[in-house]
């Protein structure tokens, strides 16, 4: 019996051995990446900070609609926090890339989940930038363009254009990343035509004049605004 | 194609076919050159081309009789009958030639201010006619004028054939509330940058000499069909160039009253925006001019009057809109000290609110640094000089409510003195525009 103990705890033990002897290489490898991915993320930040402060990305985003960027980021720089979001970024994957090398069953089935779910958080990340974007130049030309129509609720009018692509702009992101669909389906409708309807009632409420003008002066065939009755060149 | 065609009992009609005129304009077996054209471009101006016509007509029986002629018709397509009602007005006597110039589906598309869509490939046609018929003056003409005088035409050709000057810009005797646009930003901007004092440099019509003609030809670039862009370019080619400039009054001008006019944000954006545009082209040069002088001013006109009065309250409105909503806009474009001026002007009651003009003058020379650095896409910078500009249209009108024609000259000469005195403040901004940033 005390020499099937002995043979048991023998294979155990080399079992055990066996294991740490497969695991230790996948181990070094971890930490390899890792080292490696540090300094390739250092390096990148240090390289995406000049390029960005080159360009006067700070500026730039600020003009751009962005500004909210300066408050997250760190020393109010956003090219500060773009170049330290990459760090992390290659960090992460650096991570993510050693965990598969340790040929575990966990880590690596979880590596190639985030692996695969990238290409969706870097397309919803692309899909709220541009939706800023182009909520900003709406938001504007609908501001330029009512003022210059004399309408009493452009600013209204502007940010009800702004929030609808912003609110747009978020349900596709949150659709992108596969975040609740059903809810934020049900949320940005809710949500859409309340603003809408909220639009129509401030403009119907806030342009009465505007549109009575309007009809009057096509039901005269004429114009009644000063500045159209001027040659201006 | 090109044919001669004339005859002695109708006028005679030259299809050339397309605006680059691959083919040359032959002057007909025999004929000597032309001293004069007359050009004119247009695209469906059945209301106005008879008049014009007519005038024309008049002119070359009376005023113009002594010299040899030609009438060039740049048409764009018509499909109401211009180039008939033309011919018919200019009697059997005249010369007609008649161009094609191209006029693409975008042109037709976009509301322009002089509407005269694909203005500049018209323009083009007219001046290659001209040269090669070897016009030694060529007389343009804006087919949308509904008053046009036939000593105008004269007026405009004498300078160049009499006194040898390359440019006749016209100088229209205007009621206060016509040509603010000209007014309050392109005749002080243009003064103060090239040092010449032309009231109508966005000249529709005008005349020219067969070397600006020549010159004009010869170069590349022409600019794009947008808006007011080739009628600066041909006055501030000519100015930039050296060639002798001058003014022939002609008194009050009309337009026939269009359907498809723009709003004004747009023909700020059609007729500022190549002012703002020639400043970054032109930068080493304009830069190098100081002070200005007046040009010589052929002929006398009478004004119509004062005009119709204007509801100056209404635009005082439109200022205080412009300033309560879009001064996040303007901030971007001007220092913080403008929007200071601006918010005591906003404050002040209606009756008595005066822009200062050196304030003025430095609103337009900060746009313009604002369009040349981007800050804005051009056409939001541009639309939202709108309520200012109506700022300064209320505040213009107000001072001369009562003024004479030469008194409303001589406040518009106090005017473009202010640019002349700013443009330092200008200079700086272009060169260093960081120290100007907050």
């Amino acid at each position: 019996m005390w020499d099937q103990v002995t043979v048991i705890f023998g294979r155990a033990t080399g079992r055990v051995v066996e294991n740490i002897a497969n695991f230790l290489p996948g181990l070094v490898v971890l930490c390899v990446l890792i080292l490696v991915a540090l300094v390739i993320a250092l390096v990148a930040r240090v390289l995406v900070f000049r390029l960005l402060r080159g360009l006067d990305f700070d500026r730039w985003a600020i003009r751009s609609g962005f500004s909210i960027l300066v408050d997250w980021s760190p020393e109010r720089s956003p090219s500060r926090l773009v170049a330290q979001t990459v760090l992390w970024l290659i960090l992460l994957l650096g991570f993510l890339a050693g965990l598969s090398a340790l040929d575990a069953a966990m880590p690596s089935y979880f590596a190639l989940t985030v692996f695969g779910y990238l290409p969706n958080v870097i397309g919803a990340i692309i899909i709220l930038i541009c939706g800023v974007l182009i909520a900003r130049f709406l938001a504007r030309s609908v501001l330029i363009g009512a003022v210059n129509l004399q309408m009493q609720s452009a600013r209204l009018l502007s940010t009800g254009v702004k929030w609808l692509v912003l609110i747009l702009t978020f349900a596709m992101a949150l659709e992108q990343i596969g975040l609740g669909r059903d809810i934020v389906l049900i949320a940005f409708a809710i949500l859409f035509g309340g603003v809408v309807l909220a639009m129509s009632l401030a403009i119907g409420l806030g342009s009465r004049d505007l549109v009575s003008r309007t009809l009057d002066r096509q039901m005269r065939g004429g114009v009644d605004r000063p500045e159209d009755t001027i040659d201006h060149v | 194609m090109a044919s001669t065609g004339s005859n002695s009992s109708a006028p005679a009609a030259e299809s050339v076919g397309d605006a680059h005129l691959a083919l040359p304009v032959e002057r007909g077996p025999g004929a000597a050159a032309p001293e004069l054209v007359i050009g004119i471009g247009a695209y469906n101006n059945a209301a106005t081309i008879g008049a014009i016509g007519g005038a024309v007509r008049e002119s070359l029986r009376g005023s113009l009789a002594g010299l040899s002629s030609r009438v060039v018709l740049a048409e764009g397509g018509s499909n109401d009958g211009t180039p008939d009602l033309m011919r018919e007005a200019l009697g059997p006597d005249a010369r007609l030639t008649q161009v094609s110039y191209p006029v693409h589906p975008m042109d037709l598309l976009q509301e322009v201010y002089h509407g005269l869509p694909g203005r500049a490939h018209a323009r083009a046609a007219i001046f290659r006619t001209a040269h090669e018929l070897g016009a030694a003056a060529c007389v343009i003409l804006d087919a949308t004028a509904s008053n046009l005088a036939p000593e105008w035409i004269a007026r405009l050709a004498q300078p160049v054939l009499e006194n040898s000057f390359d440019l006749v810009v016209p100088y229209y005797l205007r009621p206060p509330h016509e040509g603010a646009l000209t007014r309050s930003i392109l005749y002080p901007l243009f003064r103060s940058l090239y040092g010449v004092r032309i009231r109508q440099p966005l000249a529709a019509d005008f005349a020219c000499s067969s070397r600006l003609v020549d010159s004009f030809l010869a170069l590349d670039h022409w600019p794009d069909e947008a808006g007011g862009a080739v009628d600066l370019w041909t006055t501030t080619t000519a100015v930039a160039g050296g060639y002798r400039v001058c003014e022939a009054a002609l008194g009050t001008r009309r337009h026939e009253a269009r359907d498809n006019t723009p709003d004004l944000s747009t023909v700020i954006v059609q007729v500022v925006g190549p002012a703002f545009g020639d400043l970054q082209q032109r930068a080493e040069l304009w830069q190098r001019v100081r002070g200005s002088a007046s040009v010589p001013v052929f002929g006398e006109a009478p004004s119509d009057g004062p005009g119709e009065p204007i509801d100056v309250a209404r635009l005082v409105e439109s200022f205080r809109l412009g300033y309560r909503e879009l001064r996040d806009v303007w901030a971007a474009v001007l220092p913080p000290s403008a929007i200071i001026a601006l918010k005591r002007l906003v404050a002040s009651p209606d009756s008595s609110m005066q822009m200062d003009d050196e304030l003025w003058a430095r609103i337009v020379f900060d746009f313009a640094v604002g369009y040349r650095l981007r800050v804005l896409r051009s056409d939001h910078l541009l639309q939202s000089l709108a309520p200012l500009y109506l700022g300064w249209v209320a505040s213009f009108l107000q001072q001369v409510r009562d003024a004479t024609p030469q008194a409303v000259d001589e406040r518009v000469d106090r005017l473009g003195a202010a640019f002349e005195r700013q443009k330092p403040y200008l200079i700086s901004r272009w060169r260093w525009p960081e120290r100007f940033s907050s």
